[in-house]
């Protein structure tokens, strides 16, 4: 009888481990989502958020300007203090502290206390004079002039050099580097290619005209060199420059005591749970404000108790799904900025070719009609599923280039609205007839659409489940598949074996500081899950990073077309835009979270030595 | 008894080999791999194809798990692909959070059932033995990770009485007074919550042995040779009814596995449970495998245990 019931219980914590597995998965995705960097971004989950499920009134709906994106300021600083920061992860950080092999957003977000980039960004992602190092162009646009500020020094007091910049190339485009940095934008530079190959034994686009002054050749020139295309992550060479390269990510000078030239030193680190920093007295802008911060991994589970009780001042990025209950939380200002992301809906209209390493168009595919895929855009209400499902935390979306991108985004670009009326007038004209209760081919045989869509929040599946009701509406046979976010990805195509039953397809996709999507629709992307390609769209975006887009107002044209392209012809359409909060302890100053603010961490300050605590 | 437990070892190396075997199939059959994760437009889809490619990932699965087995019997489990670290070392560093707080529950369950099953096994069909039993039937019904996180917002949010997370204070320096203090403060609450809820199946075992042997006839010789009823209790009747409690120890420390998996991910222990539900949802398979087969080999041998602690404290059992 024992024995029966030992086993009946080890089943049941079986089960369990299981069920938390499930719910483990669909929270990492979920958590996974509010990432607005660039070098770590990774793919959004397609439905994560607000769940408005009674039915709030107008007044309980917002909107992104209602939400300021620097910290309010109230009442004066105080001398030191240290702050709190909670890193919001249901898993442990990674503690590759070292830019060059890092990978993950936690990682970031231990970094950035005591690591910086060599050059900052202005609101556009476009590279600044304002930061460690400043730049010069020459006119043609191939050659980079940097030269590192004198003031800018290691925490151990070694100053920063040209060598150490050289030296971070060294180790990316080494043949035995095993990180994902290596990519067709580290090869655009001079000799890396050779360098990679292990032909030649320094890198030859790159020297060092002094201590302090390095001198970069590229072999074409793009504008996207001037926003996120440089590599500006440096590590000491003085530190490094003996351990073996495949050695590097798991050494101490990675994971115990990395140094950087940031505002703020390491002082101990507990691998995965915390971190605790000192103030870099001789940091390069000024003596930081705060004597030290201490950073601790929260649960996204219990993130609104550690605010509400001050437990930590600030936060890394909130659950967004957690806000409507606690947006009146009395002790905390949230802040709110646009996040370089859109929700959309791809069609597939061809395939991957593995060889050519390009898509093929299938003009006979099942959506290849235009029409059809502008009436199913046409069909959906995104500014209702903004406020029924985020509560106004996502909003509609026109194109595909996003707000967070100012310069870029066509504001008067109105996309296309919803309108179920227009889109039954355009498949009748298409020749989509009806047929009883659904639609047919225009040659009258079935029309059944698949449609995928990843599971993750718990708004996920009403959400998709809405627009197959809207393209009933319209007459549309649309069968919908929610899927794990990993099968979602294998199915749709990250490999190139892209599943021929999937029609249609919900997605996301965070952006990088670039506003070139050719990684995303290009002839030769392979994320180009849709398959679509046409001369068009081929030459507006070789244009867009062509030498003559180095001019701004050249490229804001040239991605004012194509985002009109992408209108017309529909191979995706966005559906949402989407805001990211972080809720801050009223205590807190000087602090933004906007990209390229010009508030830089050594700014950040405390108007009391006690948390403001919850009534 | 030796040979026995030589043979019985003898017999988990193909158990293990097995479970190896299966374990790994099973990782392979899950959608993905580490790198479905780094979708991403700012990271080149060549630069994931050649880490694929560098990682084996592209090989067919008999060669991969070759390539895994003969340098896991090596001692060498592979590199963590999101951690960046062998697994042995990052196992390693996890385990001995994990063995702290299963410890810590242990004790704390035996602290608790002893004198629990005692009493309601002693004055069964009082008042007292209604209420703990009452008790047991709540833990039964009480599912481990409700009951944790109710744990953690009462004493660790309202009262503020214990940390909320991690297994020691941030900036605490390893290896002083102050650290260990610091650890086992972090060990208090999440071993507790899990101990309330373990132990109410010893205090069951226990009661119920206590019950039937104090109605066994040499309890009734010993009471009429005039014993004191503590005498009869503590000497006659707990030490035979400890013995299936005793022999049940092996199983605990399997059963301990799969609760600290819930525990350490509310309380953000960071732990060997937490490292493998995180392993599972980004696709680290080294780490997954090794932990599975970890946790495989404990089983096996927690059950190897029992069966010689039984054999050992109950002279009528012997295995042969």
């Amino acid at each position: 009888m024992k024995k029966s019931y030992t086993g009946a219980f080890r089943l049941f914590t079986l089960l369990l481990v299981m069920m938390m597995v499930l719910s483990a998965c669909g929270g990492g995705t979920e958590t996974a989502e509010p990432a607005a960097g660039a070098a770590e971004s990774g793919q959004a989950a397609a439905g994560g958020g607000t769940a408005a499920e009674d039915d709030k009134s107008e007044d309980g709906l917002v909107s992104i300007e209602d939400f300021d994106t620097a910290a309010a300021n109230e009442g004066t600083a105080i001398e030191g203090g240290s702050l709190n920061y909670g890193l919001v992860s249901d898993t442990p950080f990674e503690g590759t502290l070292n830019p060059l092999f890092s990978s993950g957003v936690p990682d970031a977000n231990v970094s950035q206390f005591f690591s910086e980039s060599m050059l900052t960004v202005d609101e556009n992602y476009v590279y600044t004079n304002d930061g460690a190092a400043t730049y010069e162009v020459s006119d043609d646009g191939r050659v980079f002039t940097f030269t590192i500020r004198d003031e800018v020094n290691w925490s151990d007091g070694k100053p920063v050099t040209a060598e150490d910049w050289i030296f971070a190339f060294e180790v990316i485009g080494h043949p035995e580097y095993d990180g994902p940095r290596y990519g067709s934008d580290i090869e655009n530079i001079e000799g890396m290619a050779e360098y990679h190959e292990g032909k030649a034994d320094t890198i030859s686009g790159l020297v060092a005209l002094s201590d302090k002054k390095l001198r970069m050749t590229f072999l074409k020139a793009t504008p996207s060199l001037l926003s996120g295309g440089l590599w500006t992550s440096v590590v000491p060479k003085h530190v490094y420059g003996d351990i073996p390269i495949t050695e590097m990510a798991a050494a101490p000078e990675t994971r115990e005591h990395p140094i950087g030239f940031g505002p703020f030193v390491v002082d101990r680190i507990v691998p995965g749970e915390s971190v605790t920093y000192k103030r870099n007295d001789n940091y390069w802008r000024g003596k930081p404000a705060l004597d030290g911060v201490t950073l601790r991994v929260v649960s996204p589970s219990t993130v609104v108790q550690q605010l509400e009780t001050g437990g930590v001042d600030l936060v890394d990025a909130f659950p967004a799904d957690q806000y409507p209950d606690n947006a009146d939380m009395s002790n905390v200002q949230y802040l709110g900025d646009t996040d370089a992301a859109y929700t959309y809906i791809g069609f597939k209209l061809g395939t991957w070719d593995k060889k050519a390493k390009e898509v093929v168009t299938n003009p006979d595919a099942k959506m290849a009609d235009v029409n059809l895929r502008k009436a199913m855009w046409y069909a959906v209400d995104n500014d209702q599923v903004g406020q029924r499902f985020y509560h106004g935390l996502r909003w509609n979306a026109t194109t595909l280039i996003a707000p967070s991108h100012p310069d870029f985004h066509d504001t008067e670009n109105p996309g296309v609205a919803y309108d179920p009326e227009e889109a039954k007038r355009l498949l009748d004209e298409a020749g989509y007839k009806m047929d009883g209760e659904f639609r047919t081919n225009p040659d009258g045989t079935p029309l059944e659409i698949n449609f995928v869509s990843m599971t993750g929040s718990d708004v996920a599946e009403p959400l998709a489940q809405y627009y197959v009701q809207s393209w009933k509406a319209i007459g549309l046979n649309v069968k919908l598949e929610m899927l794990e976010f990993n099968t979602f990805y294998d199915r749709v195509g990250q490999n190139g074996d892209d599943d021929p039953s999937v029609d249609v397809f919900q997605g996301a996709w965070s952006l990088g500081y670039d506003v070139d999507p050719t990684a995303l629709y290009g002839r030769d992307a392979l994320f180009n899950f849709s398959r679509w390609s046409n001369e068009e769209n081929d030459r507006l975006l070789k244009e867009g990073v062509s030498e003559a887009s180095m001019d701004v107002a050249h490229r804001q044209q040239v991605y004012k077309d194509w985002q009109q392209l992408m209108v017309d012809e529909v191979p995706v359409f966005p559906t949402l835009y989407r805001a990211s909060l972080v809720p801050v302890n009223k205590r807190v100053m000087n602090y933004d979270i906007a990209t390229g603010s010009g508030v830089y961490l050594y700014q950040l300050a405390l108007n009391s030595d006690k948390p403001v605590v919850a009534e | 008894m030796w040979k026995t437990i030589v043979r019985r070892i003898f017999v988990m190396i193909p158990q293990i080999f097995f479970l190896s075997l299966l374990v790994f199939l099973l990782a392979k059959a899950m959608p993905g791999d580490a790198l479905t994760g780094s979708i991403d437009p700012n990271i080149d889809p060549a630069a994931i194809e050649a880490q694929r490619e560098r990682l084996g990932l592209n090989n067919p699965w008999f060669i991969q798990y070759w390539d895994w087995i003969k340098n896991a019997v090596t001692g060498d489990l592979g590199q963590s692909f999101r951690f960046k670290m062998p697994v042995t070392q990052l196992i390693g560093e996890r385990m001995m959070n994990t063995v702290w707080l299963s410890v810590a529950t242990l004790i704390l369950t035996y602290v608790i059932a002893v004198p629990l099953g005692i009493i309601s096994g002693r004055y069964n069909d009082t008042w007292s033995d209604r209420l703990i039993t009452g008790y047991t039937y709540l833990g039964f019904a009480a599912p481990l990770f409700i009951f944790a996180l109710l744990m953690l917002w009462v004493f660790g949010f309202q009262l503020g009485w214990f940390p909320t997370e991690g297994s020691v204070a941030p900036g605490s320096a390893a290896g002083t007074f102050a650290y260990a203090m610091s650890k086992i403060y972090h060990l208090l609450l999440p071993s507790l919550s899990m101990a309330l809820i373990t132990t109410v199946s010893t205090v069951q075992y226990l009661r119920s042995e206590i019950i039937d042997t104090k109605q066994k006839d040499f309890v009734l010789t010993a009471r009429a040779k005039g014993a004191s009823e503590s005498r009869i209790y503590n000497r006659h009747i707990l030490r035979n009814s400890l013995l299936p409690i005793a022999a049940f120890f092996g199983y605990e420390i399997t059963g301990l596995i799969g609760g600290t998996v819930f525990i350490e991910n509310i309380f953000s222990y960071p732990g060997m449970g937490q490292l493998f539900i995180s392993s599972i949802s980004i696709r680290d398979f080294s780490v997954v495998t090794s932990l599975v087969l970890l946790f495989g080999i404990a089983s096996i041998v927690g059950a190897l245990l029992s069966d010689m602690i039984l054999s050992a404290v109950d002279p009528r059992i012997r295995i042969k």
